[in-house]
């Protein structure tokens, strides 16, 4: 299930572009949210754990104040599947809905 | 409205909206799931809400019917002709009592053997020894074993009780819980009818969760310090939180079944004598004239896979069960080693009878369907009284249950699969006195439960065995054999070696036992009451609306007709927003989606992927701008 090399050119670019980078020395990628408060990073996050509880598909995370960072990976092959990327997309679009 | 809730209230508030939740579901959900939520205030605006709206609380059996957090006094009297708990009736507010009633009518209309299921996966969830519903409903033990494992019919009277009894516990459950978040440890109310009985408590005992967490640590080391012990402690006590799909921070609401640091400790010390014992059990046999022949065992073992159950006792109880006549033969011919015996048994060779008891008597028989470890099997006491336990649910069947086997002995495995000829594809003595009936799981996603969702013990996990798993039934000395099928962690064991991906199994677990999609979301609404009772609350009001209107319009075109193709995986119809800010609308580009498509205007190199996939569909991404407005 894990992404191929194609599948990497194809789909991390897009990612890549807006923000997320990719982890040195595992295969997840990362990306730190702003908000203007702790208000709409709980908001973002909210959405993004639903979404996650949905897709059964859960990010790791850490969030100070308004400050929310996010990696993406998956544990059952050890590295970056479409489940990360469909996730990404989705939180994405939360975070451009919310700020 | 919206101005008298807090700004993270309305952020959560339309999060959930968000999600695909309509205003009625909300609303419903109010009123039925509220033991994480109740304050005083919310239940009157429930109380409220459901007096204008007129609608009666809905029955959800999984529940958490209750709308109100009552006193509730326990007034078990072990009555004759009325179960005690009828007689709580009276005691409750007459809206409870109503509102109890009704849950339970509902019930009483709904297919038997479903609410049978139901009320079983429960108690195996919460580690409710069935002594207490016993207890408190007046019923016949056997009666309600037989009626919740078997189908056994039930009248409907006696079924009101069992039902009533269910309602009221997993309200009092859920109040244990939020009580204890807040550092109220309540007695259990429906515990126990006198003081004397129990003293008031339920005996421990392990849930599959925390006991696969301790056979792990076992194996890693069979003497853990008392920091690695409270570790454990810790780790358990999150498993059973988890399991009973409650924050591991509620652990106090675990009660009788909470995991102390002397629990672990007398845990290992068990474990550890088992060992012994089983070692010791090994060297005697080893010196008897049976070698253990795995070849020759192999075939006959993975042939006669069918028809496990026939469990032979000990030697001791001088019986034999033998249902293959061919095999006779053989045995009868081995039985003058007076040392070992070859016994024909036809599935697990657990031995049940007292350590004390002739241990290698237990051996291989050539024709065997099971093997027995030579190390003989006679588990000491404390697993014994644990199988025991589980006599009462041997009955596999269930799809839920089904996919619960506890994880297990990797560490037993290892010994019982040197000392003895284990039967790869079948069957395997564990030596500490369990044995792995082989199980190809029949759902392999589902089976890989670890954290243990339930099912604990039965593990209902050889369905193909079921059958056979009747017929020995009827012998009474098998039952207690019997029982050691069910040990769902050594059927774990054998799970978790077919299938390794076991270990990663994600929150699917937690669903298991969550019937509706509510708990998680009433875990949500719990956690931010939370919040936003802790935050302060930063007043940028207006802020944050005018902000949201800005970026509304700047980033909110969607030009359908720019759609690049696009999958959105969800299914959910509304969204519907409490801000008054962002709107987001469900892109019409795509079946009906919850995700709102959002592009910016100059979408210069707005491109948007899709992989092609069968039948995972991969959102696409969505062009750079809209990244700049994270900021």
């Amino acid at each position: 299930m894990q992404l191929s090399t194609e599948e990497r050119e194809q789909l991390l670019p897009n990612l890549r572009a807006v923000g997320w980078n990719e982890v040195e020395g595992r295969d997840a990628i990362f990306k730190e949210f702003h908000f203007k408060d702790f208000n709409r990073a709980f908001g973002f996050m909210t959405r993004v754990a639903l979404q996650a509880e949905k897709l059964d598909h859960h990010p790791e995370w850490f969030n100070v104040y308004n400050k929310v960072h996010i990696t993406l990976s998956t544990h059952e092959c050890g590295g970056l599947s479409e489940r990360d990327i469909n996730l990404a997309s989705f939180i994405e679009q939360v975070a451009a809905s919310l700020s | 409205m919206v101005s008298k809730l807090s700004h993270l209230q309305v952020e959560l508030l339309g999060a959930l909206l968000e999600s695909g939740l309509t205003k009625e579901t909300l609303i419903k959900a109010l009123s039925e799931v509220e033991p994480y939520v109740l304050q005083s205030e919310s239940q009157r605006a429930i109380n409220a809400l459901q007096t204008e709206k007129g609608e009666p609380c809905p029955d959800i059996p999984n529940g958490m019917g209750e709308s109100r957090l009552s006193e509730d006094e326990t007034s078990d009297d072990g009555e004759e002709f009325t179960p005690p708990i009828m007689k709580e009736l009276e005691n409750l507010s007459p809206e409870e009592a109503a509102h109890q009633k009704a849950v339970v009518e509902r019930l009483l209309q709904e297919d038997p053997w479903r609410v049978a299921k139901m009320v079983k996966s429960y108690l195996q969830q919460h580690n409710i020894p069935q002594r207490e519903v016993v207890d408190t409903t007046g019923l016949n033990q056997s009666h309600l074993s037989q009626h919740l494992n078997k189908g056994t019919p039930m009248k409907t009277q006696k079924r009101a009780a069992l039902y009533t009894w269910y309602v009221r516990k997993q309200r009092e459950v859920a109040q244990q819980f939020t009580h204890a978040g807040q550092g109220i440890l309540t007695e259990e109310p429906m515990g126990d009818d006198l003081p004397t009985k129990k003293g008031r408590r339920n005996r421990f005992k392990w849930g599959p969760a925390s006991q696969q967490i301790l056979f792990q640590a076992y194996e890693r080391q069979k003497n853990p310090s008392k920091e690695e012990r409270e570790a454990l402690v810790e780790e358990c006590n999150r498993a059973e939180c988890i399991q009973r799909g409650v924050s591991p921070s509620q652990a106090q609401g675990l009660g009788s079944n909470l995991v102390t640091e002397v629990r672990v400790y007398n845990w290992f010390a068990n474990r550890r004598k088992e060992e012994a014992f089983r070692h010791k059990l090994a060297m005697d046999t080893f010196s008897g004239p049976q070698p253990t022949s795995a070849p020759p065992l192999t075939p006959h073992n993975s042939s006669s896979l069918q028809p496990p159950s026939a469990l032979s006792p000990s030697k001791v109880h001088g019986v034999r069960y033998n249902q293959q006549p061919a095999s006779e033969p053989e045995s009868s011919s081995s039985n003058h080693h007076g040392n070992s015996s070859m016994v024909t048994t036809q599935t697990i060779l657990h031995q049940v009878s007292p350590p004390g008891l002739e241990p290698s008597q237990n051996l291989l028989s050539t024709d065997t369907k099971l093997v027995s470890a030579p190390g003989g099997t006679l588990p000491p006491v404390s697993t014994l009284t644990a199988l025991h336990s589980l006599e009462q649910n041997p009955h596999a069947l269930s799809q839920q249950t089904q996919n619960l086997i506890m994880a297990s002995l990797p560490g037993v495995m290892a010994i019982g699969a040197g000392e003895t000829s284990s039967l790869a594809p079948a069957f395997t003595n564990t030596g500490a006195s369990t044995l792995v009936i082989g199980l190809a799981s029949t759902q392999p996603q589902s089976v890989p439960v670890i954290n243990s969702m339930g099912s604990s013990l039965t593990t209902l996990q050889p369905v193909q065995f079921s059958q056979q798993l009747h017929p020995s039934y009827q012998q009474p000395l098998m039952q207690q054999v019997q029982s050691h099928i069910n040990q769902s962690p050594f059927m774990a064991t054998m799970a978790q070696i077919q299938n390794p991906h076991a270990l990663y199994g994600p929150k699917s677990e937690v669903a298991q036992y969550t019937h509706t999609g509510l708990l998680p979301q009433t875990m949500v609404i719990t956690d931010t009451a939370n919040l936003s009772a802790l935050t302060n609350l930063t007043p940028t009001k207006q802020a944050f609306t005018s902000d949201s209107e800005t970026h509304t319009e700047s980033g909110m075109h969607t030009p359908v007709s720019q759609a690049p193709t696009i999958h959105l995986q969800n299914q959910d119809t509304t969204i519907q927003h409490l801000q008054p800010g962002p709107r987001l609308t469900s892109s019409p580009a795509v079946s009906s989606s919850s995700l709102v498509l959002y592009q910016s205007s100059d979408s210069a190199n707005s491109h948007s992927q899709l992989l092609p996939s069968t039948h995972n569909v991969i959102e696409t991404f969505i062009s750079t701008q809209m990244a700049s407005s994270t900021q």
